[in-house]
């Protein structure tokens, strides 16, 4: 798994969560709250993200990421200590 | 006196269509989809015959992020209130004098049994979104974003009378000055096998005897009935003044002249004598009406065996056996929170197109002595109306609806 593989799943459940977003290219700079995701989306993007890598993250530490560059090093960091 | 209020704006979705066109066309004609329900979440072990609706049609206001989030209550009443909306007018009204009543609380048991069975294994990954989704909230929280309503928005809860509940609510809240418009909205009740075993169990829900034939399930007041049959549906009643309605220059359907609540002083599901008269009663004198004024009645009448005899008994000592008399239910199912409201559109939808639409399955009515709608439509236009609700929990409403002048 790559912080582009990750980068990609990010995008992925992004979009499935707000569909306007579809023809949006991410990139790493990209902070979920500018492209519209309230608190509540963005708590549903981080967990499908953690579902699909089987991965669960405390909570306290999704706190820390400012953008979704950011969000995809710390699941790679998670899955390299996993 | 009784008040000066209309209502200027409706939105409806039931088994038989997707607005009102759609919505009077078929009921006028007959039309009904009952059969086994196939909605995921409806079925285990057993089946349950019903009336479901097709898919929804949204138009390109309502986002598709919000489709996505909304549940299917959700998804039906955003479409009834942007029907209603549109039709009275409401963009030209502040938001802070808009308000909205829900009838019907916690109403989206299928899709919570779905959530649940599907996360049983895998507690740590749940939605999140489930925190906003279970809450009594969300039908209000979905509706006030989308419209930006502003006033106030809040659920009611009276079982089958909810629909009703809501409207009257509204009307108070009109008359007391707290909005200038507000919106009654009869959820769709989205029951999961858990609910239709229950009412089952305790024979509210029919039908054992036409098991095998679904078409014939669904039959208030007929000698064979056996329960109510269930049918999804959602309708939106947009209340407000005459006066109001003057200024913005909208047409309205009728003008509601009288209203009651009573109570039974009883949890149960049995229906009771006392109580429906009381609330018809004190609904014809707030609208000083006698009752050989009333020439339309929209019962309650689900198929229930003790609910559809006592209803019949009750309407006989009020002296209402001369008004025209169907049953919107033996064609939609019974809404349980939405039935009250999606009754008073097709009441007044009925008064508009000055026909009655038929009751199916009445081949013989329980008592002969009432002026019947049976298996064909009758032309008739109503001058003044009457619906009724009933509940579980012992709640009884009834409404007086006046055509305008």
């Amino acid at each position: 798994m790559t912080k582009s593989n990750l980068l990609d799943l990010i995008a992925r459940y992004t979009r499935e969560i707000i569909p306007d977003l579809d023809s949006h290219e991410f990139i790493a700079s990209d902070r979920l709250v500018d492209l519209g995701a309230n608190s509540v989306d963005r708590a549903e993007i981080a967990m499908m993200v953690q579902e699909s890598l089987g991965l669960s993250v405390p909570r306290v530490e999704l706190f820390g990421p400012k953008n979704i560059g950011e969000l995809a090093d710390l699941f790679l960091a998670r899955l390299n200590v996993a | 006196m009784s008040p000066d209020l209309v209502v200027t704006g409706m939105g409806v979705i039931s088994s038989i269509g997707q607005g009102k066109a759609s919505f009077i066309g078929n009921l006028l004609n007959g039309d009904s989809t009952f059969d086994v329900m196939r909605r995921p979440g409806r079925m285990r072990e057993s089946s349950y015959i019903g009336a479901e609706i097709d898919e929804i049609v949204f138009r390109s206001a309502i986002s598709k992020q919000v489709q996505r989030a909304a549940s299917l209550s959700a998804k039906a009443a955003l479409v009834v209130l942007q029907e209603a909306w549109e039709e009275a007018n409401l963009s030209e009204i502040d938001p802070n004098r808009v308000g909205l009543v829900v009838g019907g609380s916690n109403v989206q048991q299928r899709e919570i049994t779905q959530l649940q069975n599907d996360y049983r294994e895998r507690l740590i990954f749940l939605k999140p979104s489930y925190a906003l989704s279970f809450m009594d909230s969300d039908i209000c929280g979905f509706c006030t974003s989308q419209f930006g309503i502003r006033g106030f928005a809040y659920t009611v809860g009276g079982a089958s009378a909810s629909g009703q509940l809501a409207i009257i609510h509204a009307a108070q809240a009109v008359l007391a000055g707290q909005v200038d418009v507000c919106i009654a909205l009869g959820s769709l009740m989205d029951l999961s096998y858990w609910e239709c075993h229950a009412l089952r169990t305790i024979g509210a829900m029919g039908s054992d005897r036409y098991a095998n034939d679904p078409t014939l399930a669904c039959r208030p007041f007929d000698r064979n009935h056996d329960g109510f049959i269930f049918g999804e549906a959602s309708g939106a009643i947009v209340v407000e003044s005459a006066r109001s309605s003057e200024k913005r220059k909208v047409k309205s359907y009728a003008s509601l002249r009288g209203w009651a609540i009573a109570m039974d002083a009883n949890r149960n599901p049995d229906p009771s004598f006392d109580g429906e008269s009381r609330a018809i009663l004190d609904a014809m004198q707030m609208a000083e009406w006698f009752p050989e004024q009333i020439d339309y009645i929209n019962p309650h009448g689900t198929g229930s065996v003790i609910g559809d005899e006592i209803e019949l008994k009750v309407l006989r000592s009020c002296g209402l056996t001369s008004a025209f008399l169907n049953a919107t239910k033996s064609l939609i199912g019974h809404g349980l929170s939405a039935a009250g409201t999606v009754e008073v559109i097709a009441t007044l939808l009925q008064m508009k197109a000055a026909r009655l639409h038929p009751t199916r399955n009445l081949e013989n009515p329980i008592d002969s002595g009432f002026n019947w709608v049976g298996q064909t439509s009758v032309s008739h236009q109503i001058e003044n109306a009457l619906t009724l609700s009933m509940g579980f929990g012992g709640i009884n409403t009834a409404m007086c609806w006046q055509r305008q002048p």
